[in-house]
């Protein structure tokens, strides 16, 4: 059960309560065929566009700016609706959880909600695919091309930003190429740009066709040869095999471990989905060690929540408030390195509010909370977060538990790591409880205060 | 009265838990340790302070070139030398001026200068290179290198969250509000049963959040303490700027275990209308200024402490069509304390001849002065903190 639980903790957010009873005495190799069927089954998020259809040339300032600051808002909605989309049963679990992290490694700001979903379908469209077919999709991402700064990549006068991460952050870490490769490399790039409506264009006149020489050899490169050539080097499938590694399985990593998952990348010519399913297969990924370990991020806290107490939003901005107050944000990493996850999700104030936000749901109050201000924001918003769950379902699948069974129960479901906290204590915290039904809101009040339902 | 009851309620709740005996030490702490160590207070101005009308260079036709309806006519200024004077809100800062509390620094910024708000305060929060990306705050470095086994509340944010130069490594600073709201917080029945059982844990990270909750109910708890102890009598302006900075002023003079204070005063990107917003903008920090140093001075605490000013950037030397500035690179920055070696204006002001694409180009790293502050205030290993040498400045008494 601990195992079934790991795993749609990792390749998942979790199990709603109805799924708990359902797969819980699944074995592995059955949620596995569960996890990846579905995952073929996905559809890409709606992306209606407001830019697709518009002329900038015909357009006034004002109504440009206007359609800016639209599509600005529009990131939060389109936010919820992944977090959402995160936490329903009804899609892939593991393709979402794919697609978040790949989301991480490839960080990135946007702007625009339309821009904003292109990219994260672009993502999911391969994050169980081909590594390459990934990375030559962000390149030619909109939304990346701005963030990085590639459209002012030109012949005449290079950015190499892109060039820079792409190698530094995406491909094949720090240390492996020289500032000379990341120069010719940019050369590489220049030209690949997007235009208003935020689609891709190559700018033939701005790309430089003439001889780079990248990694020792000579040619007249484009951005695709350079990604090719960057995935030649076994160093790339052993990058992105440890980023996998400490994400899905333990920050520390095993070297031997991770050395031979980068093989098996490398010769699967960067299969992304089998390299997943060879972890999720393997016995070590169910040592004790590796479950349990992670401090959730704030989305799959979120996600997590609302999978298991069925919250209803009174608004969407409750989300996002929430993400922002707990410090990670969709689609607004810190910066291109993503999020930094493990121990710096915490700090004092972070954890009082972990500590204290699902109790708050469940006892129908309001929480308020003063997140950091955008730079751009003139007066800083209090954020409110107000939401009603639904236990009803809850509640009739945990029936046939009698109440004194109710403390183990809740601790195989809800914790995945050990706790110290004792029968004893859920008892005195009990006292006075008359219903069945307070018993339960109490018992998962209870449950989600302790610091172990943090972890995953 | 009300109040007083809900006191007296509140901290007899808490005597019906056995308080474990590591913790009673830990909040008996209070109210003993001499003021031995200085006082840093960094004030953050978020979103890109427009410097050249904060310090205004009345005698530069190009800056009066660059800006037709922003600049700041000579009439107006608050002349402070022959070439540069205050904006007419920073009034209240002229007496600091005057008596020497005061020491502007031109011209700071770091190579490569991001545009970015969001960007260049990472920058400056974890004193990175422009082309590097760190997940910690020179703050919070500074508390994991020196300060092993302090109280959390060593650095102190006056927020409802943390922000990165706080974090560290290791160790983190500590976010509060106000005392009431937190102490408020942690009175949870659950959350003090939990933080008094067996908190041993194999899980390094489970053992890691029981600490955290440990740590924030015993700061929580000493710092209502030392709210209580002194309540400032100078006349602060009421906003939530000013009640910070009155929160600081009290905590500070209840000797409270603080050494770092950290606040901010956001709304400076002004890309339209500029004037109105920054000015009502730069009276509230200046207002502010004025009654936090009184404060300190009434409590003799003027020389132990010191104030730095920042923002992520100053603004282009050119106004756009919105009477309004865009994103900038170098910028002025600000000392506050009875402590300086160069008082008034530490070097020359902005060099409007020589531009990098309209923009100022920086003189002096920022760097170079956290690694003044960590070297000669608090007494610490700068490299160390900063990852690798800069210069110490002559800044500091």
């Amino acid at each position: 059960m601990q195992k079934i639980n790991h795993l749609y903790w990792r390749a998942g957010f979790g199990l709603s309560p109805q799924e708990w009873e359902e797969k819980k005495n699944w074995t592995i190799n059955k949620a596995l065929n569960d996890l990846f069927k579905q995952a073929q089954k996905a559809r890409p998020l709606n992306n209606p566009s407001s830019l697709s259809n518009m002329n900038p040339n015909m357009m006034n300032k004002s109504a440009l700016k206007e359609l800016i600051e639209k599509e600005r808002k529009k990131v939060g909605e389109r936010n919820a609706e992944w977090i959402l989309r995160m936490s329903s049963n009804n899609e892939s679990a593991l393709l979402e959880r794919m697609t978040l992290f790949w989301h991480g490694h490839f960080a990135c700001r946007s702007r625009s909600g339309h821009l904003a979903v292109n990219q994260l379908n672009a993502i999911r469209k391969h994050a169980l695919g081909n590594f390459r077919d990934l990375v030559l999709a962000i390149a030619k991402d909109p939304s990346m091309i701005r963030y990085l700064n590639n459209q002012q990549n030109k012949k005449q006068s290079p950015n190499e930003n892109f060039a820079r991460e792409l190698m530094e952050l995406f491909t094949i870490g720090r240390g492996h190429y020289t500032e000379q490769d990341i120069k010719e490399a940019a050369r590489a790039f220049t030209g690949w740009s997007s235009n208003l409506k935020g689609e891709y264009v190559f700018r033939r006149f701005q790309h430089d066709y003439g001889q780079k020489e990248f990694f020792g050899k000579k040619g007249n490169f484009d951005g695709t040869d350079i990604i090719d050539m960057l995935l030649e080097k076994r160093q790339t499938a052993y990058f992105i095999s440890s980023k996998i590694y400490r994400y899905f399985v333990n920050t520390k990593i095993d070297e031997a471990i991770v050395r031979d998952l980068a093989d098996g990348f490398y010769r699967s010519n960067y299969d992304i989905g089998q390299l997943m399913r060879r972890i999720f297969e393997s016995p070590w990924f169910y040592e004790a060690k590796n479950i349990g370990h992670k401090v959730k991020s704030p989305v799959e806290y979120s996600a997590g929540l609302i999978r298991l107490l069925d919250i209803q939003f009174e608004n969407q901005n409750g989300i996002i408030f929430l993400q922002r107050a707990l410090g990670q944000t969709l689609f607004n990493p810190p910066n291109v390195a993503g999020w930094p996850g493990g121990k710096s999700w915490i700090d004092n104030s972070t954890l009082m509010l972990r500590l204290s936000v699902a109790a708050a749901i469940l006892n129908q109050a309001e929480v308020a909370f003063r997140p950091k201000a955008e730079a751009e924001e003139r007066v800083r918003k209090m954020g409110r977060l107000k939401a009603t769950v639904n236990l009803g379902r809850f509640k009739e699948l945990t029936a046939g538990i009698p109440d004194q069974q109710l403390f183990d129960y809740f601790k195989s479901y809800l914790l995945l790591a050990d706790t110290k906290t004792s029968p004893m204590l859920f008892r005195r915290m009990m006292n006075g409880v008359k219903t069945r039904e307070q018993l339960i809101q109490r018992g998962l009040v209870f449950f989600t205060s302790l610091p172990e339902f943090q972890m995953c | 009265m009300k109040r007083r009851t809900f006191l007296k309620n509140t901290s007899l709740a808490s005597t019906t838990f056995m308080v474990p005996s590591f913790l009673k030490n830990f909040q008996k702490k209070q109210h003993f340790s001499s003021r031995s160590g200085k006082i840093l207070v960094v004030v953050q101005l978020s979103g890109g302070n427009d410097g050249l009308n904060t310090i205004v260079p009345y005698q530069n036709d190009i800056y009066y070139q660059n800006r037709p309806r922003l600049g700041i006519t000579k009439n107006e200024v608050l002349q402070l030398t022959d070439e540069l004077g205050f904006n007419p809100a920073m009034a209240s800062m002229r007496s600091l001026y005057d008596q020497g509390l005061l020491s502007i620094v031109n011209n700071v910024g770091y190579p490569n200068p991001d545009r970015s708000h969001f960007r260049s305060m990472d920058i400056w929060h974890t004193a990175s290179d422009s082309s590097e990306y760190l997940d910690s705050g020179w703050i919070g470095r500074y508390l994991d290198n020196t300060c092993n086994g302090c109280a959390p509340y060593n650095a102190l944010e006056l927020d409802d969250s943390l922000s990165l130069a706080l974090k560290g490594k290791g160790s983190n600073g500590f976010a509060m509000k106000n005392p009431q709201q937190l102490k408020k917080m942690t009175d949870n029945r659950l959350l003090k049963a939990l933080g008094q059982q067996d908190h041993h844990h194999d899980h390094e990270e489970v053992a890691y959040l029981y600490k955290t909750l440990i740590d924030t109910q015993s700061s929580a708890d000493y710092l209502f303490e030392q709210s209580k102890v002194y309540k400032s009598k100078v006349a602060y302006p009421n906003t939530a700027f000013g009640k910070d900075l009155k929160q600081t002023a009290e905590l500070i003079t209840a000797d409270t275990d603080t050494q770092i204070y950290y606040l901010s005063l956001g709304g400076f990107d002004t890309h339209a209308n500029q004037k109105n917003t920054q000015e009502r903008l730069l009276k509230q920090y200046a207002d502010g200024m004025k009654a936090f140093v009184e404060d300190l001075r009434q409590n003799n605490l003027l020389d132990d402490t010191l104030i730095l000013t920042f923002s992520e950037f100053g603004r282009r030397v050119g106004q756009n069509a919105s009477n309004g500035t865009d994103h900038g690179t170098a910028n002025n920055l600000y000392l506050i304390g009875g402590n300086l070696k160069k008082p008034g204006f530490y070097n020359e002001g902005p060099d409007l001849t020589n531009l990098d694409n309209g923009d100022l180009i920086y003189k002096v790293d920022f760097r170079n002065v956290y690694a003044t502050i960590l070297n000669q205030w608090l007494d610490a290993d700068a490299p160390s903190v900063l990852g690798r040498r800069f210069e110490v400045l002559k800044m500091l008494g």
